[in-house]
């Protein structure tokens, strides 16, 4: 996320504030009045989107129907109901807060391509509502005479100060949604974005964070729903039909969904457009006729070739002349571990665990104890149900029979984020961190996981990160976009990552895979000064050189079932492994 | 008596709109499986092959046969074209971004064919001269008897052409791991080529053959590819048996809910049947368990 | 005493200029018009109509001795895109009367907006309510919903005498108001229908109706529906189920689309029609000069247009006068004033035409049955 300086901040707040007192110093007419509540009312539903779909990353076409609920609420709240702009706004605004918790909740098992198409249905069937239950909606004939707010006892009927309060409303919110990717629930909506196992497995409660986007994308909507109902004083159902979510949905992307400001800039120009193209000479009128069509071969181009939009554009100029930020090392507390422990030597106890796909037995029946303080090794040939079976310990599939108990409790059933906040870190073969956050972010993360225990908000985490940073030596690279950085600096953040969350158990998967044989040396290196802090680690491995070298224990897995245990000599030796590993691929380097 | 001859009469023009339903449900689950993307612009195909009907029968007075044949042939070309311009350049990014754009073309679609055709439905003729014919009590209607007839026999034809002939094995093994497919020599990006004309002229057929019933209409093709889509999820997402038969259960669901509950909220009951497939099956009726590999 | 008389002359100078000036400037119309859009079609119809009436309004000397103007202005099919269109039409302060949509939804859109400007506006919906909710700005081109639903009612019992009414709706706007006045008309003659039955447009079944229609045992069937696709499609199954019930319809049965879509199958049906080619002197002029001058048969949408600018400027001569109450009382005062529609006669509310035609569907021909007059 790049930040904007302060120059920058009172520059585009004298704009905004200059754009809503433009009807106050210079004559315009009604209509342009309206032209601008529409850009204003909408913006606000726009940065619904971007909450929902660009910083959480999950696709909303039902916006419309958030912003109906908004609509109807204030039209029935003061047409016949009686009460009042603010009360029914409320209202609506409640009921469509709850629509989107709904929305937010068929996520649980979700995502993608269902959830475009349920939040279409969603669409579809409020439209259908709207249209058919005449005796609540009064059908397509709509609502007039809906009633402005009063403000501090002064009723807002002239259209200039009622575009002048809706703006400074908007503005108020674009703030919000800006600062909202830095916060601990922005940056956990950014993760789920970038990807949404890895978030899980540190600890992020995925399926809470898009329900909540969903709830404030809808609350959003229903806010602008209100705002706009209240401002045209009319309103019917073809105001917030799915042509009106495909609206919303391009406002956001042509002007960038990724920020509040280019969901602004986008609604501004999809309001505008059709007025500028009546405004072309005869000659190119055509244009107008086919306004439609070029509006959709548009939103394809906007997707190959202007992927955030016209602010990405911004961002890119601005950048241009953006200093490196360079980061502050000095004074960052030393990485602190949690190795406390009241239940005896065992931290983590797996019993007759099992994982079966269909008929295939990918891990049948492993007992097996990992003692805290020590670095243990899960080795085994390719298919031997070593991933399997860390998969079933971060919680990513549920055991088929036996348990997983951590530090004496059984935690078999529960959810990946859920071990995360009860100690439990790891990292994955194909590293996976969230690619256009900065280091720094991605640590965060890792450190906002539930009961972690440190003290403090941002600062507290901020001040995690950086240590984590420093442990594993890249605390001056804090601030890169980590799609930016090597391939092995990568493997290293998301060590950090986890390490900032105080793991109690590391899981690390395949954690020299990818590496060159200096940045194993370092790996090792790592991996040696962890276990000198008396961290639990768990991992798998292929290369033998590195398990040998940072071993204090190692299983070997084939077919599933577990072959030997003991020593790294004692196991090496053993004929049994030698046969399993020779007799598939001889993998031994 | 009268009764279940009503009743009859209403699940034969379900299973006669379901049968639609099918067709189109049959092109968005080729292509989801070919590319993992869903196009939102499959209802159209169906429009814009019952345009390339009216301009090719009505306009340039063709023979009904070669109209047919030349409509078909059109949309196959369109079926290039669209790959090359809607999918193609989006091909390495996520599926939002592609799903997004197709909504745009779509949008470009439907728009264009109103500029060029204008506003006002169009009628069209059916395939065979007869209205129908009454079987104790209840009329079946040619057209949609040959919609079913058709359907069955696409049906049919899809699953030989996929599982018994070489170009359709390549297709399968194209959709199932482009990677390997590369690896063993399979040309992607022709197979998918040819993913889009096949879902194309299964999509320009469907409005070919719905066109004397629904009327030829901008609008016509994007209710049905709705219904088609809930009908692929309802059937199991991707799966070629599901979308089929979740096509069929769709119209008959729709059909009997409208007869028996209410009329006004016919299309709400597909969405609906949806929902609750959705929270009690989100597999499907065929589907597979949904869940992220780690 | 020289500087007073100085000032008086200099002051009739100006008046005398400000008023040559304006004779010489144009007396401008606004059309709020469905320029694009699912209705553009319609948008051209009605600009023909009105500009039609404006050259022959222009021919036979103007208005008040000015040319008269048309400013059109789009409102993209859409209610939105319609109480835009009318403020963007009031912020033009020389823009003394307007004509509206012809879509009822569109005018109670933007009603609240036309009552606040204080602007004559001609409109053809006709949503009944229209011209009863407090808005005295709104003039009715077309008779009222309330009119076609006692002609259909009438003339399904005292020409066609049927009493076992089915009544089929659209649940649309339209639909819907069509039902509730063909309801309460039925029930003024004493009948209770057997059945009212609504769909949603773009209905692609309609079994269920027809069964339904079957079931009641209906022996007329009275239709407000909406799309034409909709009408074709109901036609055919109504006649594949072997129902053979008369059918009277609003006038979206006798569309050239609807009669297009459903062939044989709309033949012998009954409709209103506002505008009939043949239905009187004036219709068939009007008919014969549209045709001449746009190589096309007129419709409705032309046809209401005509009548609405003629009426606008035989308002404003009458009144001799532009400002609005003024325009007001020379609309509310035409009295049996002869258009192509029927003959004007308004009242205080608006409403000019108290009556339809009735018109069959003779083998894929529309012929004129009869007009349906009421004097209240």
């Amino acid at each position: 996320m790049q930040r904007l300086h302060p120059p920058t901040l009172v520059f585009i707040g004298i704009l905004a504030l200059a754009a809503a007192i433009v009807p106050y110093l210079f004559p315009v007419s009604s209509y342009v009045v309206q032209m601008f509540m529409q850009a204003v009312t909408y913006a606000v539903a726009v940065l619904g989107m971007v909450v929902v779909l660009g910083y959480t990353g999950q696709i909303n076409l039902a916006q419309a129907a958030f912003f109906g609920f908004g609509a109807y609420g204030v039209a029935l709240g003061t047409v016949g109901g009686g009460l009042g702009f603010w009360i029914s706004l409320g209202l609506g605004v409640g009921v469509a807060t709850f629509a989107g918790f709904l929305l937010g909740a068929t996520t649980i098992r979700l995502g993608g391509h269902y959830l475009a198409m349920i939040t279409i249905s969603f669409q579809q069937i409020f439209d259908l509502v709207l249209v058919n239950w005449i005796e609540v909606t009064r059908g397509p004939d709509g609502i007039a005479g809906i009633e402005r707010p009063s403000l501090f006892g002064y009723v807002l009927e002239d259209d200039r100060a009622y575009l002048l309060f809706c703006a400074l409303v908007l503005y108020a919110l674009v703030f919000a949604v800006w600062w909202l990717p830095n916060t601990r629930l922005g940056r956990a909506m950014r993760s789920v974005r970038e990807n949404q196992l890895a978030a899980e497995v540190v600890g992020v409660h995925t399926l809470r964070t898009k329900v909540v986007a969903f709830a404030l994308s809808a609350l959003l909507g229903a806010i602008g729903g209100g705002l706009y109902a209240a401002g045209f004083a009319y309103i019917s159902p073809d105001n917030f039909n799915f042509a009106r979510s495909v609206e919303f949905l391009t406002a956001s992307l042509l002007g960038g969904v990724q920020s509040p400001f280019g969901g602004v800039i986008g609604t501004v120009l999809i309001v505008q457009m059709p007025e500028w193209l009546k405004q072309l000479p005869e000659a190119m009128r055509f244009i107008k006729d086919v306004y439609l069509a070029v509006y959709g071969i548009g939103v394809i181009l906007i997707m190959v070739f202007l992927p955030e939009g016209i602010w990405g554009l911004i961002k890119l100029w601005r950048g241009r002349f953006a200093k490196p930020v360079v980061t502050d090392t000095s004074g960052i507390a030393p990485l602190d571990f949690d190795v406390s422990g009241k239940n005896g030597g065992v931290l983590l106890k797996l019993t007759g665990l099992a994982k079966h796909f269909g008929g295939l037995k990918a891990v049948d029946g492993i007992d097996l104890e990992v003692q805290r303080g020590t670095v243990h090794a899960l080795i085994g040939p390719n298919g031997s149900g070593k991933t399997t079976s860390l998969n079933v310990v971060s919680g990513i599939y549920k055991p088929t029979l036996g348990s997983v108990v951590l530090d004496g409790e059984d935690v078999s059933q529960t959810q990946p984020h859920q071990r995360a906040g009860r100690g439990v870190g790891r990292t994955f073969q194909n590293i996976r961190l969230f690619a256009t956050l900065s280091a720094l972010e991605n640590v965060m993360v890792g450190a906002q996981r539930d009961r972690n225990p440190i003290q403090g908000g941002n600062r507290a985490l901020r001040a995690r990160a950086m240590s984590a940073l420093q442990f594993v030596g890249l605390a001056d690279r804090a601030h890169v976009i980590v799609r930016n950085l090597p391939y092995g600096h990568q493997r290293l953040v998301e060590i950090a990552r986890v390490l900032a969350g105080h793991p109690k158990l590391l899981l690390l998967d395949e954690p020299a895979a990818g590496l060159n044989q200096t940045e194993k040396m370092e790996l090792v290196e790592l991996l040696k000064r962890l276990r000198g802090h008396g961290l639990t680690v768990f991992l798998i491995d292929h290369d033998m050189g590195l398990v040998e070298k940072v071993s204090d224990r190692i299983s070997v897995l084939n077919f599933g079932r577990k072959i030997a245990e003991g020593s790294p000599q004692e196991v090496l030796r053993n004929p049994d492994v030698i046969a399993a590993y020779l007799g598939t691929e001889g993998k031994v380097n | 008596m009268q009764i279940l001859f009503d009743n009859l009469q209403v699940l034969f023009q379900g299973l006669a709109l379901g049968s639609i339903y099918s067709l189109v449900a049959l092109g968005f689950v080729l292509i989801i499986r070919a590319t993992n993307v869903v196009n939102f612009a499959q209802g159209d195909f169906a429009m814009l092959g019952a345009y390339a009907m009216v301009m090719f029968f009505t306009g340039l007075e063709w023979p009904y046969w070669l109209a047919f044949i030349a409509s078909l042939v059109a949309m196959a070309i369109f079926g290039v074209i669209f790959n090359y311009g809607v999918y193609y350049p989006l091909r390495h990014r996520s599926f939002l971004p592609v799903i997004i754009s197709t909504l745009g073309a779509s949008i470009f679609l439907q728009n264009t064919v109103l500029a060029i055709f204008g506003p006002q439905p169009r009628p069209m003729d059916k395939v065979l001269a007869a209205d129908g014919i009454t079987v104790g009590g209840v009329f079946l209607d040619s057209q949609y008897l040959v919609i079913l007839a058709v359907t069955m026999a696409m049906v049919l034809f899809t699953y030989v052409f996929f599982e018994h002939t070489l170009l359709g094995k390549k297709l399968q093994a194209t959709s199932q791991d482009k990677d390997m497919a590369r690896l063993l020599g399979i040309p992607v990006a022709l197979m998918i080529s040819i993913t889009f004309i096949y879902s194309a002229v299964l999509g320009g057929l469907a409005g070919v053959l719905v066109g004397p019933i629904l009327f030829v209409s901008i609008g016509m093709g994007s209710i049905i590819a709705l219904k088609a889509f809930a009908a692929t999820i309802i059937g199991g997402f991707g799966d070629v048996t599901g979308a089929i038969v979740g096509g069929l259960l769709l119209g008959v669901i729709e059909s009997l809910a409208a007869y028996h509950i209410s009329v006004p909220y016919k299309d709400a009951y597909a969405f609906l049947a949806l929902f609750i497939f959705l929270l009690i099956r989100p597999s499907g009726i065929f589907g597979e368990k949904v869940s992220e590999k780690a | 005493m020289g500087i007073r008389i100085h000032r008086a002359l200099v002051g009739i100078a100006l008046a005398v200029a400000a008023v040559s000036v304006q004779a010489q400037g144009t007396i401008r119309i606004g059309l709020v018009n469905e320029a694009t859009g699912p209705n553009a079609e319609a948008g051209v119809y009605t600009v023909n109509g009105a500009r039609l009436a404006l050259e022959e309004v222009n021919a036979a000397g103007g208005i008040l001795g000015r040319k008269a103007e048309l400013e059109l202005e789009d409102n993209q099919s859409t209610n939105p895109g319609t109480v835009l269109a009318f403020s963007k039409l009031f912020a033009q302060k020389d823009i003394v009367a307007i004509i509206g949509p012809i879509r009822s939804t569109q005018t109670q859109a933007a009603s609240p907006t036309i009552a606040k400007s204080g602007i004559p506006v001609m409109i053809g919906g006709t949503d009944p309510t229209l011209t009863k909710v407090n808005n005295r700005w709104l003039f009715r081109g077309r008779p009222s919903d309330s009119y076609s639903s006692r002609v259909i009612a009438d003339f399904g019992i005292n020409t066609l005498k049927r009493s076992k009414w089915a009544i089929i709706h659209s649940t649309d706007a339209f639909g819907a108001g069509g039902m509730n006045a063909l309801v309460s008309a039925l029930k003024a003659q004493g009948i209770t229908p057997v059945l009212v039955q609504g769909y949603t447009n773009n209905s692609q079944d309609f079994t269920p109706v027809v069964l339904a229609i079957k079931k009641s045992g209906a022996d007329i069937i009275g239709s407000y529906m909406t799309n034409s696709p909709d009408v074709g499609i109901f036609a055919k199954q109504l006649r594949q189920l072997g129902l053979n019930a008369e059918w009277v319809g609003s006038s979206s049965v006798v569309t050239d689309t609807a009669m297009k879509l459903a062939g044989p199958a709309l033949h012998g049906v009954y409709s209103i029609a506002d505008f009939t080619p043949d239905a009187n002197d004036e219709s068939k002029a009007y008919t014969a000069k549209y045709r001449a001058r746009y190589k096309l048969d007129p419709d409705v949408y032309s046809s209401w247009a005509y009548d609405a600018m003629k009426v606008l400027a035989l308002a404003i001569n009458n009144a001799k006068a532009t400002d609005p109450e003024s325009i007001r009382k020379g609309i509310v005062g035409i009295r049996g004033w002869k258009g192509v529609e029927g003959t004007y006669t308004f009242d205080d509310k608006g409403d000019g035409l108290r009556g339809y035609n009735v018109v069959k569907n003779e083998g894929g021909r529309v012929t004129f049955i009869k007009h349906i007059d009421f004097k209240d």
